[in-house]
């Protein structure tokens, strides 16, 4: 990103005269041209950067961690179509994707079927299935936004996840459905037996969905999404049904959870009353919020925020899930823009040219915050171990150190390091938020 | 005589015991600028709700272009060609100027709820939207963000959005409550501007705007329209000076 541009330097003033001198109908046009080239450019390189990555993470566990995160944008992104872009609260979207995802099973084990269809296609029939149901389901709970769309979306997460256990012949009681997918014609010769196959029919499908569901938001419909979400009535006085757009949105959304739910069938290749339950559906809500709903790569950040969190800190503490929610509980109310937000609003600071002065006084505020919550999360692990560990276990591993949980030491160390740590996050962050606002100022020495 | 414009025949509406609207026959013509005058809590903001079918009315029709109107959803009434202001500034804050106006365009440019077409590569759709914005001079607002504006220019940004569809009856509320005398000289010529050869209603407090703007006008008291007709039968209408002009007439001088 260039850093100083000169012609932002000039007050605000000014600029508006200078607006005001151009012709507006060129602006219109190289704003057009120059907006095409701009969001082309981070999908190139994503896709670049997707297409790589196994050179440089080539173990299997990271090719999973990898596989999942995709599928877990692919369900962001479409769970924010309703949430971020529609306004549509629901706590039981993870039904759309389970029962896309079952569906896909089922076609797996449909084997003279199966045998007749390249497995790449396969996440198209869990989108058609996803979107039949929110079809039904929409057609009643799309009548309004607010409460009453979250409540019935609840409601109807529940029923389905209960059929989980009465509807065995769909969804397998409680073994749920498993299946094989090498069984699938081979596609060029790749019957996807390998870990490494499957990470590229992943994210050939993550980059064609996103893609589709970016192109979405600028349609007739999906710009109208936004109208509704912001003023319904306003909505319907321009000629639109605010009931018929928030449908349309929910069907769309549907058909991409579903498409998340093939994918995760290929890549599992076994379907359970998890993928259908409130607990998933409430996951998908707390990846999209973390990584922002106001912006459409938001949902992107938040589930690869999230997998890490899921995958990588699960190894190293029992804890991880409360780590997690108290990280989602400071989003919600510090962040409200989720990590999406935190990254835009430096925007301003660039463009004026003077990001580089946030530098310092965020190394000096930010790393003692880190070091004194690391304090605190080994105090909350030692209160763990000493509360949780076997009778007579009393070592236990911190940060590559081990050591008595029930000794006085650690503690005091533990504590220490958290007050130290945050009383200078706390002393540094008036200076911070000096720079921030200096930062964000126009005119003056950049 | 050719079909009125709109026609209001017994219209009624009772929130609970309380008659609001009792009881209005009224019929405007093609191309009329048409004023509802009368004292606060007269039911002109309801009469507006009526007609554009944000409430049902109680008893009595609402046809516009001789087509009854019963039944019909916001919607469908915004399609068939009549669009409204509101009392209270209704436009989309969050977005930006240029796509307020975009988003008014939508239904009318024929796009429907169409996801194969993309908003920004439609030329129709972005010229539109800019000839708009530079009939109520927000040409230089494009970009920022709808709530960001100063009330006038809200109040414009909204007439702009109420035009945009092409709607050929134009019902304005109140569009120039509470603004200084430059801002109301403003709107108005605006209004002036953009209603050009179409049918307008609208609701006014401002004594100069109503004189200045309309061809009929229609005093609302008490939920009934106690006198209709050119600005100077209303103004000379002994009923009228009783009920209301009087005061605000005198107010004026």
């Amino acid at each position: 990103m260039t850093v100083s541009d000169p012609k932002h330097d000039v007050p605000e003033g000014a600029r508006e005269q200078d607006q005001i001198t151009t012709d507006p109908a060129k602006a219109s046009e190289r704003m057009r041209a120059g907006s095409m080239t701009l969001t082309l450019a981070p999908w190139v390189i994503a896709t670049v950067v997707l297409v790589f990555l196994p050179m440089f993470f080539t173990n299997n566990s990271a090719l999973t961690i990898m596989n999942q995160m995709s599928i877990t944008i692919v369900f962001a992104l479409a769970y924010n179509m309703l949430l971020g872009q529609g306004g549509m609260l629901s706590f039981g979207h993870a039904v759309y994707a389970g029962v896309g995802g079952f569906a896909c099973m089922h076609i797996m084990n449909m084997s003279d079927f199966f045998e007749t269809i390249p497995l790449v296609i396969l996440p198209v029939f869990g989108g058609l299935f996803g979107m039949g149901l929110a079809m039904i389901v929409g057609s009643f709970s799309t009548r309004s936004a607010g409460t009453v769309f979250a409540m019935i979306s609840l409601g109807v997460g529940e029923l389905i996840a209960a059929c989980s256990v009465i509807i065995v012949a769909f969804f397998g009681g409680e073994e749920g459905i498993s299946g094989d997918r090498t069984y699938a014609q081979p596609f060029f010769g790749v019957e996807f037996l390998q870990q490494i196959e499957v990470y590229y029919l992943t994210i050939a499908w993550l980059v064609i969905s996103a893609a589709l569901m970016y192109l979405w938001s600028r349609t007739p419909v999906g710009r109208m999404a936004n109208a509704v979400r912001d003023n319904p009535e306003r909505a319907q006085f321009l000629g639109y049904s605010a009931r018929w757009v928030r449908y349309y949105s929910f069907i769309a959304s549907g058909f991409f959870a579903g498409v998340a739910g093939g994918l995760f069938a290929i890549n599992y290749e076994i379907l359970t009353e998890e993928n259908l339950n409130t607990a998933s559906s409430g996951v998908i809500l707390l990846v999209t919020f973390l990584g922002g709903v106001g912006f459409f790569f938001g949902p992107i950040i938040g589930a690869i925020a999230f997998t890490l969190l899921q995958t990588v800190l699960s190894l190293s503490t029992e804890l991880w899930a409360f780590y997690a929610g108290t990280l989602f509980v400071a989003t919600v109310m510090f962040f409200p823009g989720g990590l999406a937000g935190l990254i835009m609003m430096h925007v301003p600071a660039f463009k004026l040219g003077k990001a580089s002065g946030l530098v310092m006084p965020y190394i000096k505020t930010l790393l003692p915050a880190a070091i004194g919550l690391l304090g605190l999360a080994a105090l909350v692990e030692m209160t763990f171990h000493f509360r949780h560990a076997a009778t007579g276990d009393v070592e236990m591993t911190l940060f590559w150190t081990t050591f008595n949980s029930h000794e006085i030491l650690p503690w005091i160390i533990a504590g220490a390091v958290t007050v130290i740590g945050l009383g200078i996050a706390k002393t540094t962050a008036p200076a911070l938020k000096e720079a921030w606002n200096e930062a964000n100022t126009a005119g003056g020495a950049s | 005589m050719s079909t009125p414009a709109l026609e209001l025949t017994g219209l009624k509406k009772s929130f609970g015991k309380a008659e609001i609207i009792r009881g209005i026959d009224l019929s405007i013509g093609k191309a009329e600028r048409h004023a509802i005058i009368g004292p606060n809590g007269a039911g002109k903001s309801t009469l507006f709700n009526l007609i554009t079918a944000r409430f049902a009315p109680t008893a009595g029709t609402v046809k516009l272009h001789g087509e009854n109107l019963a039944g019909l959803e916001p919607f469908q009434i915004n399609r068939k060609g009549l669009s409204r202001s509101f009392q209270i500034t209704n436009i989309f804050p969050a977005m930006t100027v240029f796509e307020n106006v975009r988003c008014a365009l939508l239904w009318a440019q024929g796009y429907k709820y169409s996801f194969w077409h993309l908003v920004n590569s439609k030329r129709d759709l972005t010229e539109g939207a800019e000839a708009i914005l530079d009939q109520i001079n927000l040409l230089e607002r494009r970009n920022l963000p709808a709530g960001t504006l100063s009330y006038a220019e809200q109040r414009a940004l909204e007439i702009g959005i109420t035009i945009a569809g092409g709607a050929d009856v134009i019902m304005l509320d109140e569009p120039t409550a509470g603004m200084s005398n430059t801002e109301t000289d403003y709107i108005t010529d605006l209004i002036l501007k953009v209603t050009a050869g179409k049918t307008l209603i609208m609701v006014e407090h401002d004594m100069s705007v109503v004189f200045g703007l309309a061809d009929r006008i229609s005093v609302l008291v008490y939920g009934e329209i106690i006198a209709t007709g050119a600005p100077a039968d209303v103004r000379a209408d002994a009923r009228v000076q009783e009920a209301y002009l009087g005061a605000a007439l005198e107010a004026e001088h």
